[in-house]
């Protein structure tokens, strides 16, 4: 096949790319990283205690799909069989992610650190769940008003939560949070994998985030209320205050042109303001 | 024995009918009415989302096991779909995202109040509601295994017995868990057993029903579950659903034929 005609070519000025296939992305979900993951090249003590404590709380945020769906399958989100059969790899695919940080975080905790358990998932029972933002039947409730304008809210919703977390995915790929200062090939070999599993869900989020938003001014309005209300990460909901904060302060920490950077990602989506994009980065920060 | 979450979710993978010869389907294609039960049951496998959407709303969700299994069951669930509809595709019938889409957009009212209503009973019984979800869903898996079942001996089709038996082998994984679940929630509760004794047997109806047409339905279960083989497989799933503790005595499939009209 000529490289230069098939799928990953720069689209010609005119003429839209290809939709995202999301019956291509199902067949191509991908599980379990752990053979992929070269855990006895990281050495123990890689990395500082802030960068595994951030790599364990963003195994619990990634992990933190069925809540999120929750949130979101009460409304009229659920009828749409196209974002549903993308959802159900979605969670899948961060199921894995999850695992794989928690084994990263195992081989590279610092000595003295509690070792992260490499083997299992983690106890999400006895994390603290509080209320953060409303519950499902207040989002029912809401959605019967919403229709389906609240789809593109939450694709947006989705969208934003991949750009935040990509903050600290990118600071982790950097040199600045290993022990002693130099790369590690292994722990960066890790973190790509698990940017490019990302890439796609950001492409899909994305995608149908701006179709909706730009075709509904509705969906734009529904989608600056929820960015302005969510509680940032979207999964703050399954960790301590503590590790949110400390997670923020990580990945808000390393570039100071950060939350520039974000607000620019959050401003890229159609209908959404800078006044939304500097709330979102304010309750991140707060 | 209990289930272990961890070996299924290493094992968990999309059903594979890649090796299949589904071109034997237009050399000895399948009649109209055994079409019509493949759709149903694509449509309903499809429709997992919206089962864990009413699970999601009560407290089981906060529980790792739970949400594990549940995240790998909705694609297993899934790729049934795909499977299924490969089976329609060759005999013309095409399933795209865009009619679900609008299959779901006729669902209404009772469609979305569904959530709330579980979300309320949930909130008012507690963390013993989850006992009747997991018996729910063991009632639903156990009668899915069984219509697989019934397809492949009615059919007689080697290449759809096939296919349906690897499908059925994944679904008896699933069983597994929700047994395991029911089992341990309901031993350890009076006020679990009642909630989950009263549910079932009020409110329990054929996997699809709050989905799918009345005439759908009733279909399904009529192509199926007619006749003495049929009302035996019944009987046999309100064998297993009945030796769970505390709900012995129940006969909730054989019931919902009756509702049906299906003739035994």
């Amino acid at each position: 096949m000529d490289d230069l005609s098939g799928a990953g070519s720069t689209p010609t000025i005119g003429v839209e790319p290809a939709p995202f296939d999301v019956r291509d992305f199902a067949r191509t979900a991908h599980g379990s990283h752990r053979e992929g993951l070269d855990l006895e090249a990281i050495p123990d003590a890689a990395l500082t205690r802030e960068a595994v404590r951030t790599i364990l709380t963003l195994a619990e945020l990634e992990g933190a799909t069925m809540a999120h769906l929750r949130n979101v399958l009460v409304t009229a989100t659920h009828k749409d069989a196209r974002v549903t059969a993308f959802l159900v790899s979605w969670a899948y695919e961060k199921y894995w992610v999850a695992d794989a940080l928690r084994a990263v975080a195992g081989a590279a905790a610092p000595v003295g650190a509690t070792r992260a358990n490499d083997a299992s998932r983690p106890a999400v029972a006895a994390a603290p769940v509080r209320a953060r933002g409303r519950g499902p039947i207040r989002r029912a409730l809401a959605g019967f008003a919403q229709g389906s304008d609240v789809i593109g809210a939450h694709l947006a919703l989705g969208c934003v939560d991949d750009l935040v977390l990509d903050l600290a995915y990118a600071r982790l790929a950097g040199d600045v949070p290993t022990a002693d200062g130099t790369p590690d090939p292994a722990l960066g070999d890790a973190i790509r994998r698990i940017r490019a599993i990302k890439a796609r869900h950001s492409a899909f989020f994305h995608e149908e985030a701006t179709r909706r938003l730009e075709t509904s001014p509705r969906a734009a309005r529904l989608a600056r209320r929820e960015l302005s209300r969510a509680a940032w990460p979207l999964g703050a909901a399954s960790v301590s205050d503590e590790d949110r904060r400390s997670f923020a302060r990580f990945a808000l920490g390393g570039d100071p042109g950060s939350a520039s950077a974000l607000e620019r990602g959050i401003r890229s989506l159609a209908g959404i303001d800078e006044r939304t994009a500097a709330r979102v980065t304010g309750r991140l920060a707060g | 024995m209990a289930f272990d979450i961890d070996r299924y979710t290493a094992t968990s993978v999309a059903v594979d009918w890649s090796d299949l010869d589904l071109e034997a389907f237009r050399r000895e294609p399948l009649p109209g009415s055994s079409l019509r039960t493949l759709r149903y049951m694509a449509d309903v496998e499809y429709h997992t989302v919206c089962y864990t959407r009413d699970l999601l709303t009560t407290p089981s969700h906060r529980e790792s096991d739970v949400s594990a299994f549940m995240t790998m069951w909705n694609r297993e669930e899934f790729w049934h779909g795909e499977a299924l509809a490969a089976v329609l595709a060759v005999h013309g019938v095409s399933i795209d995202y865009d009619e679900l889409k609008a299959s779901r957009l006729k669902l209404g009212w009772k469609d979305r109040l569904d959530p709330i209503k579980q979300s309320v009973l949930g909130g008012l019984v507690g963390q013993d509601f989850v006992a009747v979800h997991m018996s729910w869903g063991a009632a639903n898996e156990w009668s899915a295994i069984t219509a697989y079942q019934r397809m492949a001996e009615l059919e007689e089709h080697p290449v759809l017995a096939e296919l349906l038996r690897r499908i059925a082998k994944q679904e008896a994984r699933h069983v597994a868990f929700y047994t395991s679940q029911a089992r341990e929630r309901l031993a350890a509760s009076t006020k679990a057993q009642k909630v989950t004794r009263f549910a079932l047997s009020r409110f329990w109806a054929p996997v699809g029903s709050s989905i799918m047409a009345p005439e759908e339905v009733r279909h399904v279960m009529g192509h199926l579950m007619s006749g003495e083989e049929g009302r035996r497989a019944a009987r046999k799933v309100d064998d297993s659903i009945s030796g769970m503790p505390g709900l012995a005595g129940l006969t909730i499939v054989q019931d919902a034929l009756d509702r049906l009209g299906v003739a035994s």
